[in-house]
């Protein structure tokens, strides 16, 4: 057997083989997970070097092929589970498992602690095996189904002990289970005009309303996956009530994978996009910057915070591919791969955070950095990188972002005339960004410690590793972007570029390095000097006594601007939540009918009498 | 094989009134042997399925033979739908017989409660088999009658009221199809279903059939509670005991109603396209506001009901749709698909929602109460009630791996195949409505903080666990008639046998 079918089916069998394990056997579970997850790794890596096209997920039964019934069912079942390798697919399936991986050593210490949530160990192998099934196959149904799965898992691994989680759950589910309904639809009426229902057999022109429509259905489907604007909204609080490594694993990694996988294949193989798509997507990808990004800036639940910063970043990534050009799609998918590490990162750091202080609260932590070094300094890279500060793996990812839309400006159409905008939306996104993080990292990790707070303690082994991990890799894909990372893995995934403008990530690195050097020398030669000590001078005022400076309200600010205010209010009251709007048309309406059902006999025998009536005009 | 017919209605109507006679003397009887003779029958009528093929099996009861081509005695015949009919039928039979043992301990006089169950399953069991419509209305008051007893097992105020409901406009639905056959017999002069079809198709259309199908229209319309003929569903579904309830929703509006309502209007009266626009125009509506209706309950049992509403909905629209297209000429592969659709539909909805009622029993049970907002995080305390309920809500709610996912797909291709996209996009819509309201269930029931109010130590009793894991594993496992090798053993044949006479 051939390894990318194993990617798929073996996670998927240990992981129902958890299932049936009792929770009494946590250890033994979670070791399983972290060995499976590695072995699909491993797997997924030598899937690089195997030949690109066309494979079967199961090849032995190619051998099975007769003519007869069963024979016509193992045809049925190789021709649905056709696997397509190219470098997307390859390199987003390594992704996937190594997230599962990371995710998996990170709760490797819930032997003693406890599951996040009930089987999460089981739930995470499955979910990365229909992954692996939806990143690799080629057949739409098969792919439909996989997707489909995953959203179940997805409700699996955060269920819901407290109201709040289960509400959230909830919607998580339903807004996802919707986007999978909508996608039915779209393979509808892709069927029509295309009577293959093969992946790397479709490429069809924009320009007749059925291709439009399955397009803007399918579209739906990746956006919602993905969590951008305007199906972001169970993001947020999927972030905010969820357990931290459920969040680390889906909606901030494998679900933003899947969601841009399938744009990726919708705008660059599927689809010849015309030039009101093309608007539509840019739209979309900047609107989702600055939504994300807003909303972001005004929280004070930090796993919250990150939640509204794992939509705004999608919108990164979706201007990218929606730019079209070799540069932006490159700069796209770069920036994907790039979130996924630091915002993994983010919510794992958050989740030692809140395990080790017992709170979600910015303004409730505060001057932890000595106690939790090592979660302190891979939340700092990660914090740098997600605001694109060079030399960090974000910035150069943003960097080809907004290259890609310069380049944009050259080219014809209506979104290439509204370039600026678009670039303007992108560069004030990041600035933005890097406003909440400092909050993020002023309110959790420096300041002034509260007392309540004095017995805190760096988190064990197995939590700190991975975000020590991931930081690394944020550090080497930043450092080595322009001369390693791009050039030999992002390049592939589409065609080559040249780049436009000077950047080379290893001489930026070095400056910054150098810079470091020449600051600390500057601070050394400071101590050498001899100085003089003094109490400040207060004219006689008394002196306050230092108190932790809450850095949440600094940012309160914004919400009470003239303009903001307004719209922060309608976001409180969920105006820009199509979740909610569903919810109250749907509630209004069967409260509406159901004033109909008095439970009076009469009136039912009268509505049957009606309903023969009507018949009889009809027929008669 | 034939002469295995009479058994699906011989057997259960000699258990009603042994078990009426025997039951109060010998205990546990009934509540073992019944069981048992369904599961001898579920087992009969899956021999019976992997047998048949295309053929049509008739049997003449008491050899009575035709006297000049017109047949005089009981005439019995089954084909393709009949035979997947009576799997459904047996099947559920057996397995909310089987949850019965533990659940009738709440009642007095069981044996009483078997023997109305095996009528009611005789009666729909012979509407699967015969093959004159007399026959047909028959036993269709037969299930229906022991139905409207059932309903009122609990004998309290509510029970009652929705039996009384039920029957009146039972009643009236019944009248409405004894008077349709009656003109339909002015009109041709024959009762076989086979004869009608030929002399209907050899003559003009006279006034009097339009009139008769009307009539079975709206007749069996009651019957299987379509939107404006549903309010005496979600009473009665409720109020009855939850494995009859399961059998009320699962299996009995499907088979007095939506079975009955295909058999006229595909295989006895010529189809007009007319006809069928009416149909899809019901299914649309049921399905709708069903839909709209079910979100907005808190009784768990009531949820489920409307549902069953909307469910149905789904199965009549996608048969009209697979109607129109036979009607006007169009695509045969894709009517085809569309009534695939609607009769997969039928048989996972057989199967989810019984097991959802079965669920909300075991709620019951425990909880001795069927509001949603006094419940809350029993997923920990009820193991197996829970995830098999979530098994069914993923079912119902079209989220793969689970059946109901794959009947959906169909359905909404079939739909946008044939061109109809606005009634697609219907699908979609109720289909998300569908699967908020289950996730409301979930959420209430399951998840959340635990109630004050209704807490429990323990999940069910093993006979009522060991029918919900059966009927989770039937939801995973009718995924794979999506496949063109079961499919065509088990579904095309009912496919072939509703198209074969409007091609």
């Amino acid at each position: 057997m051939n390894a990318p079918g194993l990617i798929i089916i073996v996670p998927i069998l240990a992981g129902l083989l958890l299932l049936c394990l009792p929770s009494a056997l946590l250890r033994i579970k979670a070791w399983t997970a972290m060995a499976v997850s590695l072995f699909a790794l491993v797997l997924a890596f030598m899937a690089i070097g195997e030949e690109k096209g066309l494979t079967w997920m199961v090849p032995f039964l190619k051998d099975y092929t007769s003519g007869d019934a069963s024979g016509k069912l193992v045809t049925s079942l190789l021709r649905l589970t056709a696997l397509r390798l190219d470098a997307i697919s390859v390199w987003m399936t390594i992704l996937a498992a190594f997230y599962a991986w990371i995710v998996s050593v990170y709760t490797l210490s819930s032997g003693k602690e406890g599951e996040p949530v009930p089987n999460f160990h089981g739930y995470v192998l499955i979910t990365l095996g229909f992954a692996a099934g939806a990143l690799l196959c080629d057949h739409l149904l098969f792919f439909l189904f996989c997707w489909g799965v995953l959203g179940l898992t997805l409700f699996m691994l955060i269920r819901g002990n407290n109201d709040e989680q289960a509400a959230a759950a909830k919607k998580s589910l339903i807004m996802i289970g919707a986007s999978d309904s909508l996608m039915i639809l779209g393979i509808g009426l892709l069927w029509i005009v295309q009577p293959s229902m093969n992946i790397s057999g479709i490429h069809l022109g924009t320009d007749t309303p059925l291709a439009v429509g399955a397009f803007l259905c399918l579209l739906a489907g990746s956006l919602t996956k993905a969590g951008a604007f305007p199906f972001h909204t169970w993001v947020p609080d999927f972030a905010e009530t969820g357990p931290a490594a459920s969040s680390a694993f889906l909606p901030a990694s494998v679900d933003k994978l899947l969601g841009i996988y399938l744009l990726a294949r919708l705008c660059l193989g599927m689809f010849i996009l015309n030039e009101w798509l093309v608007f539509l997507i840019i739209l979309t990808g900047s609107v989702t910057i600055i939504a994300g990004v807003m909303m972001a800036l005004a929280q004070h639940k930090f796993k919250k915070l990150l939640g509204y910063h794992a939509v705004s970043q999608v919108g990164y990534m979706i201007l990218g591919i929606g730019i079209g050009t070799p540069v932006g799609i490159a700069g796209g998918l770069f920036h994907l791969f790039n979130n996924a590490l630091y915002k993994t990162g983010l919510f794992l750091s958050a989740g030692n955070v809140e395990k080790q202080t017992g709170t979600d609260d910015i303004d409730q932590t505060g001057g932890l950095a000595a106690f939790m070094p090592f979660t302190f300094a891979s939340s700092l890279v990660f914090a740098l990188a997600i605001s694109g500060v060079p030399p960090l793996n974000g910035f150069a990812s943003k960097w080809l972002i907004y290259q890609g839309v310069i380049d944009l400006g050259s080219q014809g159409g209506v979104s290439a005339t509204l370039w600026p905008l678009w670039l303007g939306m992108a560069v004030l996104g990041s600035a933005l960004t890097l406003a909440s993080f400092i909050k993020f990292l002023t309110g959790i990790f420096l300041g002034a410690r509260r007392e309540e707070l004095a017995s805190v303690k760096e988190s064990n082994g197995f939590r700190c590793t991975p975000p020590v991990i991931l930081a690394l890799l944020c550090l080497a894909s930043g450092i080595l972007a322009s001369g390693l990372v791009i050039p030999r893995m992002i390049m592939p995934l589409y065609q080559k570029f040249d780049f436009v403008g000077f950047w080379n990530s290893e001489l930026i690195s070095i400056l910054v390095i150098l810079s470091f050097v020449l600051g600390f020398l500057f601070y050394a030669m400071h101590k050498l000097v001899k100085i003089r000590v003094a109490e400040s001078f207060t004219g006689g005022e008394p002196k306050k006594e230092e108190k932790p400076v809450v850095v949440g309200d600094f940012y309160l600010n914004i919400t009470r601007a003239p303009f903001f205010e307004v719209i922060y209010r309608m976001a409180e009251k969920k105006w820009f939540d199509i979740y909610a709007w569903g919810k109250e048309l749907v509630l209004a309406t069967g409260k509406g009918l159901s004033i109909l059902h008095t439970g009076l006999l009469p009136l039912y025998v009268l509505w049957a009498a009606a309903g023969l009536i009507i018949l009889l005009l009809v027929f008669l | 094989m034939e002469a295995l017919l009479p058994l699906f209605v011989v057997i259960p109507l000699g258990f009603a009134f042994i078990t009426a006679l025997l039951g109060r003397y010998i205990p546990l009887f009934h509540r073992i042997a019944i069981p048992l003779v369904f599961l001898f029958l579920s087992v009969l009528s899956v021999w019976m399925m992997a047998n048949l093929r295309e053929t049509v099996l008739t049997y003449m009861v008491g050899g009575w033979e035709p006297v000049n081509g017109i047949p005089v005695g009981i005439h019995l015949s089954a084909d393709g739908f009949s035979v997947l009919l009576l799997v459904i039928i047996n099947s559920l039979a057996f397995l909310s017989a089987f949850y019965s043992y533990a659940y009738i301990e709440q009642y007095t006089s069981g044996h009483y409660f078997y023997a109305l169950f095996c009528l009611m399953v005789a009666g729909m069991n012979g509407v699967a088999v015969t093959g004159d419509i007399f026959n047909l209305y028959v036993f269709l008051e037969i299930a229906a009658i022991a139905s409207y007893a059932l309903v009122a097992f609990g004998i309290k105020k509510e029970e009652l009221e929705a039996s009384f409901k039920y029957q009146v406009l039972g009643g009236i639905g019944s009248l409405f199809i004894l008077f349709g056959i009656g003109v339909l017999y002015w009109a041709t002069g024959t009762l076989n279903m086979a004869d009608i079809h030929k002399i209907i198709g050899s003559t003009a259309v006279s006034p009097g059939i339009v009139f008769a199908g009307v009539l079975l229209l709206a007749g069996f319309g009651i019957k299987s509670a379509m939107v404006p003929f549903h309010s005496w569903l979600p009473d009665a579904h409720s109020s009855a005991p939850s494995p009859i309830s399961a059998m009320l929703s699962g299996v009995l509006i499907k088979s007095i109603g939506i079975y009955c309502l295909l058999r006229f209007f595909f295989n006895i009266f010529t189809a007009s396209s007319q006809v069928a626009y009416v149909i899809t125009t019901l299914g649309v509506a049921s399905m709708v506001i069903g839909a709209f209706l079910a979100i907005y309950q808190w009784d768990i049992k009531r949820l489920l009901a409307y549902s069953s509403i909307s469910q149905i909905g789904y199965v009549v629209m996608s048969a009209g749709i697979g109607l129109i297209l036979l009607c006007n000429h169009g695509d045969i592969h894709v009517a085809a698909l569309a009534i695939f659709g609607g009769i997969y539909h039928l048989m996972n909805h057989a199967f989810f929602k019984g097991l959802l009622f079965l669920n909300a029993g075991s709620l019951e049970y425990r909880l001795k109460t069927r509001n949603l907002l006094k419940m809350g995080g029993l997923a920990s305390s009820m193991p197996v009630t829970s995830s098999t309920s979530l098994v069914a809500s993923m079912a119902i709610a079209g989220i793969p791996p689970f059946n109901g996912f794959f009947s959906k797909l169909v359905i909404i291709v079939a739909a946008v195949k044939s061109g109809f996209y606005g009634l697609a996009i219907i699908a979609v819509i109720v289909s998300i409505i569908t699967l908020s309201l289950f996730l409301k269930f979930q959420r209430y029931a399951f998840y959340g903080k635990p109630s004050e109010s209704a807490t429990t130590e323990k999940d069910v009793p093993f006979s009522m666990e060991g029918t919900m894991i059966l009927l989770a594993v039937c939801c995973l496992l009718l995924s794979l008639l999506i496949f063109p090798f079961f499919r065509n053993l088990i579904l095309m044949p009912a496919v072939h046998a509703l198209m074969n006479a409007t091609i």
